[in-house]
């Protein structure tokens, strides 16, 4: 058990950021060496200044807020919450305290970033249940959602279960010693991290964490990439 | 389909692959906001006829051939062998878009389906599926482009017999050619449609704006673009560049047709003379005072269709509604937003495939027949051929009593001299 735990948490996890580097990479370079679109797809009437309404478009989401209210409320606080969240792990970083001018216990929110990000998942994945965005769905909408939603769910756990109540024997600081030594390339695994009663909950947490990121270049997620470019095409 | 036509049909696929057709390929998250963007889907809510869906038959063989997905993780996105009932899948996609793009505005990311399209158009013609008619009026703008000495003759009697009917909209001085051709140094080229419809009313406004002008040989539609060849848009719309260039004109005045026009503006490159609409052109005129118009001479409530080549896909918004305030105290809009305005449902080919596509242009465009009759116009004027005959269709079918104009012979009709 504990060399499972252990690939899991240590070359599983090299492995995973490995492949979404290059495949990131790979993935941007074909597009990028593909010749470029020789005429105009904009739509009109535009407005200027172009590039800030393409930011506009690719973060406010404004056209499903117009089409689709209940879709873009859960859609922002979807990738709010994603926002949130990852913030909360770069500060599992040793030194990352940038955000710390405003001071806080690590993972914002106290327990409900994680929750809100789960009802927006399941929303997300129920509403594909349901003609006629089911006809429209692929396999791989339905993988990454429960994908995602099963490493939300392990991690909010651990996050849960300090917080509400009471369960201090896996903290931040045991996350931090863990993650930073990854950084460094010195893996270090403190007890708590694998010996604890919710360590199974980590393990699991960074399991589909890294299913995920191995997928993540070579799925629609790269959307997070190309939405703003492709929004410029549209407005000119 | 044996494995030659595939590999040549793949060539062709992968000659649409640019930057942003990758893009439009990889991106689509299948979020479902453009469920509701197509007007055949919301007029007859079969679910093929969403823009995702659309875009995934097109995709599903991107995916088998072009990424590591079809070979590797094949579950993943359930990609699709290209075989002749594919190719019928495509047909069917393609031939029931009509390249309006108001899915674009509605998607998050933007895709363009009329590009995805083009791919389906192109592999049509490539495996020879494309409808035929199509492809033999693209053939046959090509051999005119050609051979003009054939037929420039023939040409100059019958706008010499159009002549008398010009000067009864508009009459011109003791000497003057009311429908000038093949004049150097002209300022500008009109670009007619073949049919009279397209010249009279047109010279007669040029004249009454002592426009120094000259007629192209040339019908403007680009029945290349219809039909998604590439090669065959660029020699139709070559034959009017060339032209341009060698009367040395410093504007190309493309008439009433929403393709030509977006295909001359927007999809031709640089060129050395200034592209306009005619409905553009109109609108200038009226600005300056070279032309006026009697506001008595429509009193019915006019509501105006927004061409989508010529509005969302190429800009011009303002200049009909200028016109019309010129034109008539009576004036509807058809929707707050002319980036949401319906298509007509005749566009991408579809009209000209005639009475082919009827019964599916009437059934896939009841959304814009209750978008017209929501505005309470007595006349409904639109600035596009296809878009004429279509909602003129619709006008038939649908029993709307509605008086279908040309913008621009509502103008030579409301001329003061």
């Amino acid at each position: 058990m504990q060399t499972i735990t252990y690939l899991i948490l240590v070359p599983m996890v090299y492995l995973a950021y490995l492949i979404f580097v290059l495949g990131i990479i790979s993935r941007m370079v074909k597009i990028w060496r593909a010749p470029v679109q020789p005429t105009t797809l904009q739509i009109f009437p535009e407005k200027k200044p172009k590039w800030l309404w393409a930011l506009h478009d690719s973060f406010l989401l404004p056209t499903v807020r117009k089409h689709n209210p209940v879709l873009w409320f859960f859609l922002m606080i979807f990738h709010i919450a994603l926002l949130l969240l990852i913030i909360g792990h770069l500060e599992l970083f040793k030194g990352f305290t940038f955000f710390q001018f405003w001071e806080h216990e690590i993972f914002l929110g106290k327990g409900f970033v994680g929750l809100t990000m789960i009802i927006a998942l399941l929303y997300l994945l129920f509403r594909r249940f349901a003609s006629p965005t089911r006809q429209i769905s692929i396999p791989e909408d339905y993988y990454l959602l429960i994908l995602i939603f099963l490493t939300v769910l392990f991690g909010s756990q651990m996050d849960w279960a300090r917080r509400w109540y009471g369960y201090a024997e896996l903290s931040p600081s045991d996350y931090q010693t863990y993650l930073t030594s990854l950084l460094f390339f010195r893996p270090e695994l403190p007890s708590a991290v694998y010996q604890t009663g919710h360590s199974f909950m980590l393990v699991l947490h960074v399991f589909f964490a890294n299913l995920f990121i191995m997928f993540f270049p070579f799925s629609k997620i790269m959307h997070s990439f190309f939405s703003i470019p492709m929004n410029r095409l549209r407005r000119g | 389909m044996d494995t030659q036509t595939r590999e040549d049909l793949l060539k062709l696929f992968q000659s649409k692959l640019n930057q942003a057709m990758r893009l439009y390929l990889e991106t689509c998250s299948r979020c479902g906001t453009c469920t509701e963007a197509c007007h055949v889907y919301a007029s007859t809510g079969q679910v093929k006829h969403i823009a995702a869906y659309r875009h995934e038959i097109v995709r599903r063989i991107y995916k088998k051939y072009f990424k590591g997905q079809g070979k590797l993780a094949s579950a993943l996105g359930e990609p699709k062998e290209l075989t002749e009932l594919a190719l019928e899948e495509l047909y069917e996609a393609a031939y029931s878009c009509t390249g309006c793009r108001r899915c674009m505005v509605y998607c998050p990311h933007g895709i363009d389906t009329q590009m995805l399209m083009s791919i389906a158009k192109l592999l049509l013609v490539g495996a020879n599926e494309e409808p035929e008619i199509l492809s033999m009026l693209a053939d046959s703008s090509i051999e005119k482009g050609k051979s003009l000495d054939l037929f420039k003759e023939g040409f100059l009697t019958a706008i010499k017999n159009l002549e008398s009917q010009v000067v009864e909209k508009w009459q011109v001085e003791a000497g003057q050619n009311p429908i000038p051709m093949d004049q150097e140094g002209a300022d500008l080229l009109y670009v007619a449609l073949a049919g009279a419809h397209s010249i009279i009313p047109a010279a007669a406004i040029f004249n009454a704006a002592g426009e120094n002008w000259t007629l192209s040989f040339f019908e403007a539609v680009n029945f290349g673009a219809f039909v998604g060849d590439p090669s065959r848009t660029k020699l139709i719309l070559d034959r009017i560049i060339n032209e341009a260039v060698r009367l040395k004109v410093k504007e190309v005045c493309i008439c009433e047709c929403g393709t030509a026009f977006r295909v001359m503006k927007q999809l031709s490159g640089k060129q050395p003379f200034k592209v306009s609409s005619i409905t553009e052109v109109h609108a200038r005129y009226l600005r300056e005072g070279r032309i006026r118009l009697d506001k008595e001479k429509f009193k019915d409530p006019v509501t105006y269709h927004d061409p989508c080549q010529i509005a969302r896909n190429a800009g011009v918004i303002d200049e009909p509604r200028y016109i019309l305030q010129n034109l008539t105290h009576d004036f509807r809009e058809m929707t707050d937003d002319v980036r949401y305005n319906w298509c007509c449902g005749g566009g991408g080919g579809l009209v000209a495939l005639g009475e082919d596509t009827l019964d599916f242009r009437m059934k896939s465009a009841k959304v814009k027949v209750d978008q017209v009759q929501k505005t309470g116009a007595k006349i409904l004027a639109t600035a596009c051929e296809n878009c004429h005959t279509q909602l003129s269709n619709l006008n038939d079918h649908y029993q709307m009593g509605m008086n279908v104009q040309f913008l621009s012979s509502m103008i030579a009709e409301a001329l003061v001299q």
